[in-house]
């Protein structure tokens, strides 16, 4: 067995918690029952690993089959990447038959005949996703193992969430190859983009619960109002503003969970507006500034700005059309004409 | 009045956790290397003690007090101290040399407020500054304490004075490179937290403060309040979101940044001591 395929089966068992490993290798399926039976489960990492690569080797096991050891530990681990989402788009409206065996041929001679030294593994999951792994070589060098880019198409949509290497350039060839490959004729970076790879399918696939529209205000529930106070002595301050924002939320937010996401990002190149009598900055430049937002679920901490008297309600709709817009990096510009207060983004 | 930027470059772009620090007793100039000394045995004696400093590393301590001259505001100001740490690790040959891990200074930038009032044999260093492994601050800062009988608290910087240093630093005047001015906010109380990062073009700030000051060399409370109003109504304005009722936590310009715990990043030596003249006089405030 290669020495470097060796080293890299040894740094992937690494990676996986102890209590996982067992379970990470039956998935695998390249080590027997009876050789899975053989690993001493609760020794430290560094051993097992040795271990783990010992019966690697007494199978002979090559770059193909721990490319997809690679892939099953970030099925599992996706969250650990960076997902961006891109969109293919065709030519004309023919709904094509996938044929899966064609889609990978492409794939593969599309990149090869651009990037002689390339490793190509695909592993298809039960939700109809393909993951694809490439590892990166150049003409003189072997693919770096330790650098891949990791690809999640959906064979029945125009949907593609990317995960890239380190190595920049290799995203147009990545893009390439997968137009060519699924009959595509174009691809366009949505500006997508979040740790959550379920949550990033649940914003282009529609699966959140959307804006609805309620014609008669519902009776208070949810946790977003106190409960009711038994005391009649006890009054509660603006209970009919608290009724409101919490009916405008609901209509913006929907009932349900918001799809997780990370942060979203706003490159501001709007005019800076001032009340005359303050006497300040009057140019007729934009006031560049880029916005910002993090949160471990972003969504769900806007959801309570409102009520929390942080910001108006209705929220701003630059911070509400993140789902159904299917971004979260936007660039804002003055909207010419008429109504000078409301913004455009391309 | 300008600090030799040689000597002071070691202090920018580092960032460094802020102490006030009440005045010191008895300490006299002249015996810089006996302190050295003195400290350099109680903190060998400290890690003999089994207060070892990191686990598994066998280092050798040596201390280095030195004056920075340069380092003060006016005449009144004692020149800055500062405290160096380095390591040689053991078996060494005679040739390695030392390497620094652990700097503390003490200065006083147009610190008059406090020295003016203070009695005799009492010396006047009220901020103190480090960079590097909290457990050698506290050694440095536990010697400190006993030899001089002083008191060293953490330094926070509240909003309002965080506030004071981005309209004073955007309004600084800018290389073709300068970086943006970075507004960074919190939002508490949230079910899940919520951090705002707001970064304007370093020209269009600098073009709003010019705006906004009426007197050049001078900065009223009023000012920095339009200043800062004007960047939150830009901000609601988009975002409807008020900015003001978040909590302001850091502040980034091409000058220095500032973080509420307490930590700066000088950037620009040119500004080195309005920086430190701003800092002196929190750290006074905090003292008195």
């Amino acid at each position: 067995m290669d020495e470097t395929v060796a080293e890299y089966i040894r740094r992937t068992v690494l990676k996986i918690p102890r209590d996982e490993i067992k379970m990470m290798l039956q998935k695998w399926g390249f080590l027997s029952e009876a050789q899975l039976q053989t690993l001493n489960f609760h020794q430290i990492k560094d051993n097992i690993s040795q271990e783990v690569v010992q019966l690697c080797e007494e199978n002979s096991a090559d770059i193909k089959q721990a490319a997809v050891l690679d892939i099953i530990y970030n099925h599992i681990y996706q969250n650990k990447r960076m997902w961006s989402v891109y969109q293919m788009k065709r030519s004309g409206e023919e709904l094509e038959y996938f044929d899966i065996t064609d889609f990978k041929k492409k794939f593969k001679r599309r990149l090869r005949s651009a990037l002689k030294n390339v490793t190509i593994t695909f592993k298809e999951y039960e939700d109809n996703a393909i993951w694809i792994r490439v590892a990166w070589g150049t003409p003189h060098k072997k693919p770096n193992q330790y650098k891949p880019s990791y690809v999640v198409y959906h064979s029945q949509t125009p949907y593609v969430f990317i995960s890239s290497s380190v190595l920049k350039s290799t995203l147009p060839l990545l893009c390439q190859a997968l137009i060519v490959a699924s009959n595509y004729h174009d691809i366009r970076d949505m500006e997508l983009r979040s740790h959550s790879l379920n949550s990033l399918k649940d914003i282009v696939f529609k699966r959140y619960s959307q804006n609805f529209q309620t014609c008669t205000p519902k009776p208070l529930q949810g946790g977003n109002v106190e409960p009711e106070i038994a005391d009649i002595r006890i009054v509660e301050e603006n209970r009919s503003e608290k009724e409101r924002i919490h009916r405008l939320n609901q209509e913006v937010f929907g009932s349900g969970p918001q799809p997780k996401l990370e942060f979203a990002q706003y490159r501001l190149e709007t005019m800076f507006k001032s009340d005359p009598k303050m006497d300040v900055l009057d140019k007729k430049e934009p006031f560049r500034c880029l916005v910002k937002f993090s949160s471990p679920h972003l969504l769900e901490s806007l959801k309570f700005l409102a009520p929390a008297g942080m910001a108006d309600a209705p929220l701003s709709p630059l911070l509400t059309c993140i789902p159904h817009k299917a971004r979260n990096y936007f660039k804002i510009r003055e909207k010419k004409g008429l109504y000078p207060e409301s913004f455009v983004s391309p | 009045e300008k600090a030799d930027p040689q000597k002071t470059a070691f202090l920018l772009r580092k960032a460094w956790t802020l102490y006030s620090v009440t005045p010191m007793y008895g300490f006299r100039r002249a015996r810089l290397r006996d302190y050295a000394r003195l400290l350099g045995a109680f903190i060998a004696a400290e890690k003999h003690k089994g207060l070892a400093v990191e686990v598994g590393v066998e280092l050798d301590i040596k201390v280095a007090l030195s004056s920075l001259a340069d380092i003060r505001g006016s005449e009144l100001d004692q020149a800055a101290l500062l405290v160096q740490l380095s390591s040689r690790s053991q078996g060494s040959s005679r040739n390695s040399e030392d390497k620094p891990v652990w700097w503390g200074w003490f200065c006083s930038v147009f610190g008059d407020e406090l020295s003016e009032n203070v009695p005799e044999h009492f010396t006047c260093l009220p901020l103190f500054l480090s960079h590097g492994a909290e457990s050698y601050t506290a050694l440095v800062g536990s010697w400190f304490q006993k030899t001089f009988d002083c008191c060293f608290r953490r330094l926070a910087i509240s909003p309002l004075n965080l506030s004071w240093m981005v309209a004073m630093w955007a309004g600084c005047k800018l290389d073709r490179a300068a970086s943006a001015v970075e507004l960074v906010f919190s939002v508490p109380r949230l079910a899940q937290p919520l951090d705002i990062s707001y970064a304007i073009h370093p020209e269009d700030a600098k073009a709003l403060w010019d705006t906004v000051q009426k007197t050049p060399g001078e900065i009223t409370q009023e000012e920095v309040d339009v200043f800062m109003d004007c960047l939150y109504a830009h901000f609601h304005r988009h975002f409807k979101i008020h900015l003001s009722a978040a909590k302001l936590v850091k502040v980034s310009t091409a000058i220095a940044s500032a973080h509420c715990d307490g930590i700066v990043k000088i950037l620009h030596s040119q500004y080195l001591p309005g920086v430190l003249m701003l800092l002196t006089e929190l750290a006074i405030s905090q003292i008195q």
